[in-house]
């Protein structure tokens, strides 16, 4: 008997605001758009979509929120969204909760405040409140102390396909009963240095020209055995392969991302021609389009499936791939009607936003440097 | 269902740049703590590491583009060659299948603060490509997927100084649900300005070597290094007829939602860790008889360490010997753990465990028989070894005998 795993409850901060309604008011609105940039005026002037005056004191009490930092902070709205939104309290303990965590940059904020003290001041005075905020898990780490979770908690980075990695990981945590509930997560925070480095490699999206966005977010999706709610959807099967390819560029092939939406499929026991919904990985960077073509002509034959695309428009990263498997959540779940355009290389190809409430879902991702995870969602 | 065999351990440490270097000086109880020669160290108040030699090196040939690799993908790539030789499978399409699970950490960092150091002093117009590339923690796994042409699923696991022990745990599980035949897992850290300047700035190293367990601690050294094994399914294994070392028998893991960087001090919460591992494994406690410890020299781990030790133990643990191989290799933060399994692989393999070096006199608050001195030869059934990182993240995975 295959084994499916019910998603419980969602909560995000994404580039649309502060909660899931936020979200889905910006998904159905054909016309919104990201705004770009950092606050901060001193910062350069890169394409960075960022939670409109997000600050997490202004959602968890202040004492606690100024222990977190931005990623923490994020995590731990996002979190709080999901969980208040299953029955309380939880009907399992603490200590039976884990936490899947993925990010691309947590972390990079601290790490350019320890360095600018290092190189700046002197090595004696790299802050020591900043210096543990520089680990990439300090975002899962800090939710456990924040909700008291004492379950295996994991925290994976693999840029661009973290966020579809961690449901994976939540599963098996809950197939081998080390937890009863995982939160998984994706969580990225923008940083100016960070952000500069992604433009001199020439991947962001200049004025007049394609490229990618970096998306500040943090997203969770609850995945629990029972006693549960009922659940949003189901996570049925996920595939994952490799192409060994330089780190900081994607494969010249398709055949891991083919592979592993293949195993997604199969596992899940999912023909092709089943699939209601694809949910598209198109960045805006061409090479990524180019191989999202190769992977679409060869799996879906004509009438194709409906498809979505979000990352485009409201930016890439781990935090970027968890949302997209949230998006398919709230799909699946009927509590989303999607506007956004799709992109040209999937609209000259007959895909076309869905119509009805689907009953599965397909959700791909290719990291810079060949990694490919995928996962197939289906309705409850 | 199979086993999760051991069938092949590299190994890149302070002590050498390959696995027999490495356990014959440790066993001796040799120390590969020095002065730090990376960097300039006049103006942090500590000036010693362990540090690898990163010249003698034992690399494949390599491809121009992927010379320049950083160096703790260096040490991941070196590791990887040995423990695929090993194996008898460097060069073999097996590779290709396999899964990839690795620590994250520094990776590029060192070369990246070259760059961010001129950035931040002279603003935009700095020059500056190659040196950030491999900052993305990564790096190491996608560079040792590249170079041995791996296809299999690619993990990279961040949990601060728990990530290698939970990325071997996790590939162990892995061929032991039948998702692959072969993985190798383990992890690779380097050394950089930002750990050694954060850990001064925590107050937790030790301006001398470390002294893991012992009364007069101060904290420990920073260290760099990888450990990589060669994780097979022992039906595969055998129809290979590839020798094993060691069966990677359970792995537990829990955080003690405590604080970011002190341990809970009872012990209670990393009690569960090791109970998971053991319940996981179905190995009793009674059978343990050799323990790898975390034993970093800080005051406070080590005897929250060994108050969880004493809760799962209890009178017995006074006769179970429990070993840091920190004292001789320094902490290698997000590598330790891969380094420390294969260790204790190879303690299990060969009936030796290893030594605590730098430890001298006992604390109280650390009843344990801690291996003063040089390696001892032990009736190992079956070990533990022991991560608690940052944040909380807690892991130990069993490692058996073989039958």
């Amino acid at each position: 008997m295959r084994e499916r795993w019910p998603i419980a409850a969602v909560g995000a901060v994404t580039p649309a605001g502060v909660g899931i309604p936020a979200l889905v008011e910006a998904l159905e609105d054909p016309h919104w758009q990201p705004r770009l940039g950092f606050d901060d005026d001193s910062s350069p002037p890169l394409p960075v979509a960022r939670p409109p005056g997000f600050a997490a004191k202004h959602h968890i009490p202040p004492l606690v929120a100024r222990r977190l930092d931005r990623a923490a902070g994020l995590l731990a709205v996002a979190a709080r969204e999901a969980l208040a939104s299953l029955p309380a309290p939880l009907p399992w303990p603490g200590e039976r909760v884990g936490v899947c965590a993925a990010t691309w940059n947590a972390g990079t904020q601290a790490l350019v405040e320890v360095l600018s003290a290092i190189f700046l001041a002197g090595p004696e005075e790299a802050p020591p409140a900043q210096f543990p905020s520089t680990v990439a898990n300090a975002p899962a780490s800090q939710l456990a102390i924040l909700e008291k979770l004492g379950g295996p908690n994991l925290t994976f980075f693999e840029k661009q396909v973290g966020g579809l990695r961690v449901l994976s990981q939540a599963a098996r945590l809950l197939s081998r009963r080390r937890a009863e509930a995982v939160l998984a997560c994706g969580v990225d925070e923008a940083q100016w240095l960070n952000a500069e480095s992604y433009d001199r490699l020439r991947v962001l999206r200049r004025p007049g020209a394609t490229g990618m966005i970096l998306a500040e977010g943090a997203a969770t999706l609850v995945l629990a055995a029972e006693p549960a709610p009922p659940p949003l959807a189901w996570l049925a099967g996920w595939g994952s392969a490799g192409s060994p390819t330089p780190t900081h560029t994607y494969p010249t092939t398709v055949s891991a991302l083919d592979a592993a939406c293949r195993q997604a499929l199969a596992t899940a026991g999912v023909a092709p021609r089943d699939v209601d919904v694809y949910v598209s990985l198109a960045n805006g960077l061409p090479a990524l389009d180019e191989l999202e073509i190769a992977l679409v002509e060869g799996l879906f034959a004509t009438p194709r499936p409906a498809a979505i695309s979000i990352t485009e428009r409201m930016g890439d990263g781990a935090f970027a791939s968890s949302l997209r498997a949230l998006v398919a959540t709230l799909l699946l779940a009927g509590q989303l009607r999607p506007r956004w355009s799709l992109p040209p290389h999937l609209a000259s190809r007959s895909f076309h936003l869905p119509t009805a409430r689907p009953a599965t879902a397909l959700v791909a991702g290719l990291a810079g440097g060949g990694s490919a995870v995928a996962l197939l969602l289906a309705a409850p | 269902m199979g086993e999760a065999w051991v069938t092949g351990v590299g190994l890149v440490t302070a002590l050498g740049t390959d696995r027999e270097t490495t356990w014959r000086r440790l066993v001796a109880g040799e120390s590969g703590i020095g002065p730090l020669s990376l960097f300039d160290t006049r103006a942090y108040r500590t000036s010693i590491a362990a540090e690898v030699d990163a010249a003698s090196l034992p690399l494949p040939p390599l491809p121009p583009r992927l010379r320049r690799m950083s160096r703790a993908s260096r040490f991941a790539v070196a590791a990887t060659t040995e423990a695929l030789s090993d194996a008898g499978l460097l060069g073999s399409e097996v590779v290709a299948g396999a899964a990839l699970v690795l620590s994250g950490g520094a990776a590029g960092l060192f070369e990246a603060e070259g760059y961010a150091r001129r950035r931040l002093l002279h603003g935009r117009r700095v020059r500056g490509l190659r040196e950030f590339i491999e900052v993305p923690q990564d790096a190491p796994t996608d560079r040792v997927a590249e170079v041995f042409w791996v296809r299999g699923p690619r993990l990279t696991v961040t949990t601060a100084c728990s990530s290698s022990t939970i990325a071997v745990g996790l590939a162990a599980e892995m061929v032991r649900d039948g998702e692959v035949a072969v993985a190798l897992a383990g992890g690779s850290d380097a050394l950089c300005r930002l750990t050694f300047a954060g850990f001064n700035s925590l107050r937790a190293t030790d301006p001398e070597p470390c002294k893991p367990f012992d009364r007069r601690r101060h904290g420990l050294n920073i260290g760099e290094g990888a450990g990589v094994l060669v994780i097979e399914d022992s039906q595969h294994a055998a129809a290979r007829h590839a020798r094993p070392y060691a069966v990677i028998r359970g792995l537990g893991m829990t955080n003690d939602a405590f604080h970011m960087t002190q341990p809970e001090p009872s012990g209670a919460a990393w009690e569960r860790t090791l109970r998971s591992a053991l319940a996981d494994a179905g190995v009793a406690v009674e059978a343990i008889d050799y323990i790898n410890a975390h034993g970093t020299a800080t005051e406070q781990n080590d005897a929250a360490e060994c108050a969880a030790y004493q809760r799962v133990f209890g009178e017995r643990l006074a006769a179970i010997p429990v070993s840091s191989v920190k004292g001789a290799l320094g902490h290698c933060l997000c590598g330790a753990g891969g380094i420390e399994a294969a260790l204790t692989v190879l303690a299990v393999a060969r009936q030796v465990v290893p030594p605590t070096v730098g430890f001298a006199e006992a604390d109280p608050a650390c009843p344990i028989d801690a291996v003063p001195g040089v390696g001892r030869q032990v009736t190992v059934r079956h070990a533990l070894s022991c991560s608690f990182a940052f944040g909380g993240n807690s892991a130990a995975i069993v490692i058996g005998a073989v039958p």
